[in-house]
C-alpha cells in the first residue's frame, strides 16, 4: 500500500497549487470554513463516481470512459423513483435499488462488447459512452413517464432536460446527521455513507471474486491458467463499475438537487478519470484510498480556485490551470504507462 | 345492369368532388420551418409544431443536427433540400447559430422568388440584410439597459453578473455586460462581475453549476437579499431560480427570458399534458409557487418564450408576403401581427439605422 501512495509529479503539482490557493484565500479574506464544508460535500458527491472506475481498472480494462452508460442507468432509476413519487431517503435508496438491475443488464452488454475489443477498451468505451447518450436522448424524449413535474412544459410529453428534486430527495444525504463546527458544516451522514461504500469496495477485493479480478488485471494468462474464467470476471468487473456509476450519479444528483438528462452526462467520465489519476493510479491496479485522495485533491482545487480567482481578478488564469491539470494528469498517466511498457519490453 | 352503372357514376362523382374539395382546401404552397432538435431547444421546436397545427398541410418542419457546430454541412444540405422543393415558397430558420448564411445564399441564387425569414441566425448583419428578406432577433444589447432598470424597480441595490471567458469574448454579450454596468451605476446600484468555470472551454457544465450553487450563497451573505442575479448561460438559470426561492434575492430576467426556462425544474411545476404550452396557466403556477416561497415581486420574465413566438410570427409574416397581403416590412406592419401572436405588446427596433429588414424585439415583462 505504501509503495502505491508515494508522491508522483501530478500530486506534487496539485499540492503546491492547493497551498498557493489556500494562501491566496487567506490573503483575500475568504472564509475557509465554508469552503472546506463545500469541499467535503464535493468529495462524496463525485467520490462514488470516481470509485466506480476501480473494478474495471483492477480487472485490467483500463479507465472506464464509458461512464455515461452507468450514469444513464442511475438517471433512469431516479426518474422511475420520481415518477413513483418516492421521497426522502426512501426516494434516494429506492432509486439506487431500481438502478441495480438496469445497471446490471447494461453492464453485462457493455462488458460483452468490451470483451470483443480487448486491448482497446478505453477508446471503445469512449465511443460506447457517446453513442449511448444519443440513444438515451431519444428515449428521454419519448419515454411514457406520467408525473407532470417531469414532463416538457410546452409539449407535455417526454422528459424535461432538467428535473428538480426538491420535494423528492434533494440533499437528503447532505442534510442527514450534518452538524456545524464554527462556520464549517460537516455533512456527517454523507461522509458515513461514503466511508461504508469505500470499506465495502475495499473488502470486495479480498473476496474470491475480488482476488480473481485483481489477478486477471495483473496477468490474464496466468489467471486463466489458475482456473479463473477471465471473460466472466471481466464482465463482472464491468457490471460492478456500471452499477457503482449508477449509484454515483444518484448521490451526485441528490446533492446537486436536479436530475440532468439528455447530453449532460456526456463528458462526466473525464473529471472522474483525472481524479483517479491524481490519486496516484496509473491506469492499472488501484486502491480505494487512491480514489478518495484523488477526488479530494481534485475537487478541493475546484472549490477554492473559483472564489480566489474572482477575488484576485484573474479568473482566466485559474481556468487555464484547471484545464492543464484535468487533461495533463490523464496525459501523464498515459506517458508513464507507455514508458513503463517500453522499459519492460526493452 | 343499369342500376350498377348509376351506382358507378355516383361513386365517380363523389370521388371527383372529394378530390376537388381537398385540392381546394389544401394550401397551394408550403412553408419550410427549420429549428434545432427537441433536446437542443424545446421552444423553437414546439413553436414550429404550433405553426404546423394552425396551418394544416402547409408547414414542412425540418430539424437541425443535435451538434450543429460539427455537422454544419448536414444543416446546409437540409436547407438546400427545401430550396429544391418547388412547392416551398418561403423558408423560416429559427436556429440561433452562425454559419447558415451560405446555405441561404445558395438557395437565393437558384430561386430568386424564395422568401427567407430568419429568427434568429447569427451571421454578419450586413450580409444577412442583403440576402434575407426579414431578419429578426431578440434585442440582446438593449436588454443591458432594460434588465438593470427592471431590477432597480424590483428593489435591487446590487447587481451581480455571472459569466465566463468564452461568453465574454462574444461582442454582443460583453457589450450587454458593459451596458448593464453603466446602467447599474447610473441608477445607483453596485455592479459586481463574477466569473464561473468555463463550460465551453473544457470544464463540463456541472462544474459551473456547482460553483454557482456555492458562490451565490457567499455573495448573498455579503451583499444581502436586495441583490439581482443575472447569469449569461442557460444551464445557470435552474440554479439561480432555485437559490432565489431559498435566499429571496431578485431574478429580473433569465438569459433567454421565458417561463419555461429554469422555473419548471427549480419550482417543480406540475404541468399536466392538457396544460402544456398554456402560458396563462404556467404563469399562474409560477406566481403561486413564488408566493408560497415568499418571493412575490422578486421574480420576473417575459410571459411567452421568444423562441416559441418567433416560428408562428414568422409563418404569419411569410404567408402575408407569399399571398401579397404584406407590401412593406416596416414596424407599423409587423407590430399588430406580433401582438396577435404573442398576446402582449412587442416592441421592435432597427438593428442598424441603415437596415430596413433587420429588426430586434423586446416583449413586455410579467412580474410574479
Amino acid at each position: 500500500m505504501r509503495s502505491r501512495l508515494h508522491l508522483q509529479i501530478p500530486q506534487v503539482f496539485i499540492l503546491v497549487m492547493l497551498v498557493v490557493l489556500l494562501a491566496g484565500a487567506f490573503h483575500a479574506g475568504i472564509p475557509l470554513g465554508g469552503i472546506m464544508g463545500d469541499a467535503l460535500v464535493r468529495l462524496v458527491m463525485n467520490g462514488v463516481l470516481v470509485m466506480s472506475m476501480i473494478p474495471m481498472l483492477n480487472a485490467g480494462l483500463g479507465v472506464n470512459f464509458g461512464l455515461p452508460v452507468g450514469i444513464c442507468a442511475g438517471l433512469l432509476g431516479m426518474c422511475l423513483a420520481v415518477n413513483f413519487r418516492l421521497t426522502g431517503l426512501a426516494g434516494l435508496f429506492g432509486a439506487m435499488l431500481i438502478s441495480i438491475p438496469i445497471g446490471a443488464v447494461l453492464g453485462y452488454l457493455y462488458g460483452r462488447l468490451l470483451n470483443r475489443v480487448k486491448g482497446r477498451e478505453e477508446i471503445a468505451g469512449t465511443f460506447v459512452g457517446f453513442s449511448f447518450i444519443s440513444i438515451m436522448n431519444f428515449f428521454w424524449a419519448v419515454a411514457p413517464f406520467t408525473n407532470p413535474t417531469m414532463l416538457w412544459p410546452i409539449g407535455g410529453q417526454g422528459l424535461r432536460p432538467v428535473i428538480g428534486l426538491q420535494g423528492y430527495f434533494a440533499k437528503v444525504l447532505n442534510h442527514s446527521w450534518s452538524f456545524r463546527l464554527g462556520d464549517l458544516t460537516v455533512p456527517f451522514g454523507m461522509l458515513v455513507f461514503f466511508a461504508c461504500l469505500a470499506v465495502l469496495l475495499h473488502l470486495f477485493f479480498h473476496t474470491r471474486a475480488g482476488t480473481a479480478m485483481v489477478a486477471t488485471g495483473e496477468n490474464e494468462v496466468f489467471a486463466g491458467l489458475s482456473g479463473v474464467d477471465v471473460k466472466a470476471i471481466r464482465t463482472l468487473a464491468v457490471i460492478l463499475s456500471t452499477v457503482l456509476a449508477a449509484w454515483g450519479i444518484c448521490v451526485y444528483a441528490q446533492s446537486y438537487g436536479f436530475l440532468e438528462l439528455y447530453s449532460a452526462p456526456l463528458m462526466m467520465a473525464f473529471p472522474a478519470a483525472s481524479a483517479i489519476f491524481l490519486g496516484g493510479s496509473l491506469g492499472h491496479r488501484t486502491a480505494v484510498i487512491q480514489a478518495v485522495i484523488g477526488t479530494f485533491l481534485f475537487q478541493t482545487t475546484y472549490v477554492i480556485s473559483g472564489p480566489i480567482a474572482n477575488a484576485l481578478l484573474v479568473p482566466e488564469v485559474a481556468e487555464i490551470f484547471r484545464m492543464i491539470l484535468t487533461n495533463g494528469v490523464i496525459l501523464y498517466a498515459m506517458l508513464y504507462e507507455g514508458g513503463r511498457r517500453r522499459r519492460v519490453q526493452g | 345492369m343499369n342500376r350498377r352503372n348509376i351506382w358507378m357514376a355516383a361513386l365517380v362523382a363523389v370521388a371527383v368532388l372529394f378530390c376537388a374539395g381537398t385540392a381546394l382546401a389544401a394550401p397551394k404552397y408550403k412553408i419550410g420551418v427549420v429549428t434545432p432538435s427537441l433536446s437542443a431547444s424545446e421552444d423553437e421546436f414546439r413553436g414550429a409544431q404550433r405553426a404546423a397545427r394552425s396551418n394544416p398541410g402547409m408547414i414542412r418542419h425540418l430539424v437541425l443536427p443535435d451538434n450543429f457546430e460539427t455537422e454544419q454541412e448536414t444543416a446546409i444540405t437540409q436547407i438546400l433540400s427545401l430550396g429544391n422543393d418547388k412547392d416551398v415558397k418561403a423558408i423560416i430558420i429559427c436556429a440561433g447559430y452562425s454559419g447558415i448564411l451560405p446555405a441561404i445564399e445558395k438557395v437565393k441564387a437558384r430561386r430568386k422568388d424564395m422568401i427567407v425569414i430568419t429568427a434568429p441566425i447569427w451571421d454578419d448583419p450586413d450580409m444577412m440584410a442583403k440576402y434575407i428578406d426579414l431578419s429578426l432577433d431578440t434585442d440582446w444589447v438593449q436588454r443591458g439597459i432594460t434588465i438593470p432598470t427592471k431590477a432597480k424597480k424590483m428593489g435591487a441595490r446590487t447587481f451581480i453578473h455571472y459569466s465566463f471567458p468564452t461568453h465574454m469574448s462574444k461582442e454582443v454579450l460583453s457589450k450587454r455586460r458593459d451596458m448593464m454596468k453603466q446602467t447599474s451605476e447610473k441608477l445607483g446600484m453596485k455592479f459586481v462581475e463574477v466569473m464561473t468555470p468555463d463550460p465551453q472551454a473544457g470544464s463540463d457544465v456541472s462544474t459551473m453549476q456547482q460553483f454557482l450553487m456555492e458562490d451565490i450563497t457567499r455573495q448573498i451573505a455579503k451583499y444581502g437579499k436586495d441583490t439581482c442575479i443575472f447569469g449569461t448561460n442557460c444551464p445557470m438559470q435552474d440554479v439561480i431560480i432555485l437559490k432565489a426561492l431559498e435566499l429571496k434575492f431578485i431574478m429580473a430576467e433569465q438569459c433567454c427570458p421565458t417561463p419555461t426556462q429554469g422555473f419548471p425544474a427549480a419550482m417543480n411545476l406540475e404541468i399536466k399534458a392538457e396544460d402544456a404550452g398554456n402560458f396563462d396557466k404556467i404563469n399562474a403556477m409560477i406566481r403561486d409557487k413564488a408566493a408560497k416561497a415568499g418571493c412575490t415581486g422578486r421574480l420576473s420574465t417575459w410571459p411567452v418564450p421568444v423562441g416559441y413566438f418567433f416560428p408562428e410570427f414568422s409563418v404569419e409574416v411569410a404567408k402575408g408576403l407569399v399571398e401579397k397581403r404584406i407590401k412593406r416590412l416596416d414596424i407599423p406592419t409587423l407590430k399588430p401581427i406580433a401582438k396577435k401572436v404573442a398576446g402582449v405588446e412587442v416592441s421592435f427596433a432597427k438593428m442598424k439605422p441603415n437596415l430596413d429588414n433587420y429588426y430586434l424585439i423586446i416583449i413586455d415583462s410579467i412580474y410574479y
